[in-house]
């Protein structure tokens, strides 16, 4: 009956599009907001270009939860799409389940190998086999504050933690609020993956966020980085309680709040109130010795499908993702930066500038990690854990030492 | 005569016939998923179900996560505050208004009026009216009484209460139409009687009204509780679970182990765990419901 439904659904949207088309592709994704819409179109006109049809399914809601639902029922019923974005492990974790096409092929003519960084790779590929190509990268450990509130305070950038905290309680003091968040674990947990490579570099990063090694998720520097949190609470306000993102970004636009840590997707909210980066508000990464890049990315997996014309629209697809001019275009509009690390830097503006010159650093420099928060680092059960810890200590009365052995225990549990 | 015996043949089997495709879509949707998540919870089942036998391993992880403890004993703390709240409340309420009052069709709809929204705009409505910067305490605040605190929403130890808050505004005027339902059941010419014998009003209804409502209060005991176990939207809107895992239920943690954690094995667990409390709380209720119909 549903799929009866579904399938009439799908006729009613497919049929004032073009019949030349040599096949079509479905695509899976649950970007929903306008410039994420926009962005997609850039891909969409590509295959399209190509002479293949693209049918849109979107699924939004729960940062993606709700279209891993939709795409498991697919699954299930034998019915996959063509492509799908990935988040995290998800591609890696359907490649396990042998249901993930083979881009190899393409990924040797198109020499992805020596165009992506060799970071991204466990989530690209398993077994030497290419199972995604990646569009963009957003960087997740940015700092966004308001120019004008730092210059009257005569605030530099900080350059560590223990200055961060020092100039938020100089603001404190003349009545900004220092640091604009919401009470959401994941929020927490930006903080929190931020701080873990920061006080400790990226190396104690690797070692808990990635290896769960238990001897440094249990060592004095855990503590360390669970004191330096409750530091950052003392810089938030009381009604922190239910406070979407975008919400905390505005505060900082509108001057209420001087600082935000968040993903490079805030830029979005700057530049559309017609804001310039270093002329109406700052971003730089969060202040550590080591500056490290905590990369995300979005990548389009295809599947395993009999159709021959839809095989052939999923090559064009992955060489469209891949193409550096759609690259360029798509992260023009969608705020982060290409994935391929040769696409020209020229057109894009200061922060995006800066991520690329960073990002150029970490690769070399051993700094470039993915951000847990957003599962590129340990797999959900263990990422979960992080975030439940960090997002209780956050809000609660937690010592350290607690939080400590509530995240060494959780971790073992999880196994 | 041949036809007369297939038509009665044909009666005997219709009612079977219209009743067979919704006991069959009973059976696969309620039973057989149950059964299902009854199999998963003995598998290491993770992001895809996995067909093994572990044991009750994942009920042994289950219950050394500290989530699912806050979860469970956040059940208990708002399903008794919840209920006890709303049958007290509702049953005032009924008897404020059985005593024949103006507008009391008015003032019904009123207090039912909650019970015609979903959780998610309840628990919407009550996340801004408790936010402390932007609801009652700002209100407060802001009428010269610039001490007044409210601000439990935000605070770990005190959030589930204000789920409780929520709940009992929705749910204590649908308590009160039962009771009002139950109250005009019962026959005047008793309270007369007492009456006659001296008895003053609270101990009528103390000693013999509230135990003639027994019936009334069974539907709404076994029905609200129903509603606080299902709780699950209003926690997700009004919390989402917050401040920290604060105002985790049980609902809400199987959601989550099972769609984000990739824990499904876990997730499964945590079902059969809350099936058994349902289990435990309906089976007598049917048990002496039955017996009782089978002895009168």
């Amino acid at each position: 009956m549903s799929k009866i439904f579904a399938g009439l659904v799908a006729a009613v949207m497919l049929m004032p599009v073009g019949a030349r088309a040599q096949g079509a592709i479905e695509v899976m994704h649950h970007w929903v907001a306008e410039s994420e819409i926009e962005a997609l179109s850039v891909i969409r006109k590509g295959v399209e270009a190509k002479g293949f049809q693209w049918k849109d399914s979107a699924v939004g809601g729960m940062s993606g939860a709700n279209v891993q639902q939709a795409l498991r029922a697919r699954l299930t019923a034998g019915d996959p799409p063509g492509a799908m974005q990935f988040l995290g492990w998800e591609g890696v974790q359907w490649a396990e389940q042998n249901v993930v096409r083979d881009l190899n092929d393409q990924a040797k003519a198109g020499g992805w190998r020596n165009a992506l960084p060799p970071q991204l790779l466990p989530f690209l590929t398993a077994q030497e086999t290419f199972i995604a190509a990646p569009i963009n990268m957003h960087r997740q450990n940015w700092v966004w504050a308001n120019k004008k509130i730092f210059d009257d305070a005569g605030i530099p950038i900080p350059k560590s933690w223990p200055e961060l905290i020092q100039a938020g309680r100089k603001l404190k003091e003349r009545g900004v609020i220092p640091l604009a968040m919401g009470d959401e674990s994941w929020q927490v947990e930006v903080i929190f993956d931020a701080l873990l490579a920061d006080l400790n570099g990226p190396e104690f990063y690797r070692k808990t966020a990635i290896d769960l090694d238990p001897k440094a998720l249990g060592s004095r520097e855990m503590v360390k980085v669970f004191d330096m949190l409750r530091e950052v609470r003392g810089l938030v306000d009381a009604n922190f309680v239910g406070r979407d993102w975008a919400v905390a970004t505005g505060m900082v636009i509108n001057g209420q709040a001087a600082m935000q840590v968040m993903g490079d997707w805030a830029k979005g909210e700057f530049l559309a109130k017609g804001l310039k980066p270093n002329k109406d508000f700052y971003c730089f990464p969060t202040p550590a010795p080591v500056t490290s890049f905590q990369y995300l990315i979005d990548s389009f997996g295809m599947f395993k499908v009999k159709d021959p014309a839809v095989q052939k629209a999923q090559i064009a697809l992955a060489e469209t993702v891949m193409d550096p001019a759609i690259q360029k275009r798509f992260n023009l509009i969608k705020g982060s930066i290409p994935a391929r690390t040769d696409v020209p830097v020229d057109e894009f503006d200061d922060c995006a500038k800066l991520a690329f010159k960073d990002r150029a650093e970490a690769i070399a420099k051993g700094g470039m990690i993915g951000a847990m928060t957003h599962g590129f680092a340990s797999r959900p059960e263990f990422a979960a854990v992080f975030g439940d810890v960090a997002g209780q200590f956050f809000v609660g009365t937690m010592s350290s030492d607690e939080a400590v052995k509530m995240l060494v225990q959780g971790i073992e549990n999880a196994r | 005569m041949n036809a007369s015996r297939q038509s009665s043949r044909l009666a005997a089997w219709l009612p079977r016939l219209v009743v067979a495709p919704s006991l069959l879509i009973v059976l696969v949707t309620v039973y057989l998923f149950i059964a299902w998540t009854g199999v998963i919870s003995v598998t290491s089942s993770k992001f895809v179900p996995v067909y093994d036998f572990v044991g009750l391993e994942q009920f042994a992880r289950l219950w050394a996560t500290p989530r699912w403890h806050i979860a469970v004993e956040n059940l208990f703390i708002f399903s008794t505050l919840f209920l006890a709240i709303s049958i007290g409340l509702g049953l005032l309420m009924a008897i404020l208004l059985d005593q024949h009052v103006r507008a009391e069709g008015f003032l019904r709809a009123v207090y039912l009026y909650p019970m015609a929204l979903s959780f998610i705009v309840t628990g919407t409505a009550w996340k801004w009216v408790l936010n402390p910067g932007l609801g009652i305490q700002k209100v407060v605040n802001d009428l010269g009484w610039a001490t007044f605190r409210f601000d439990w929403i935000a605070d770990p130890q005190m959030a589930i209460y204000t789920v409780v808050i929520a709940g009992v505004w929705q749910s204590s005027g649908f308590a009160m139409a039962i009771f009002l339902a139950g109250l005009r059941g019962i026959d005047n010419s008793v309270i007369k009687a007492a009456q006659i014998e001296g008895a003053s009003l609270p101990l009528i209804y103390r000693q013999i009204i509230i135990p003639m409502l027994r019936p009334a209060m069974l539907s709404v005991v076994v029905l609200l509780s129903y509603i606080a176990i299902k709780s699950f939207d209003l926690v997700l809107a009004l919390t989402n679970g917050g401040p920290g895992a604060a105002t985790e239920l049980p609902s809400t943690f199987m959601f989550s182990a099972t769609f984000r954690r990739n824990q499904m094995g876990v997730g499964a667990a945590s079902a059969v765990m809350m099936l058994m409390t349902v289990a435990a709380i309906i089976v007598p209720y049917l048990y002496s419901e039955l017996r009782e119909r089978n002895n009168g």
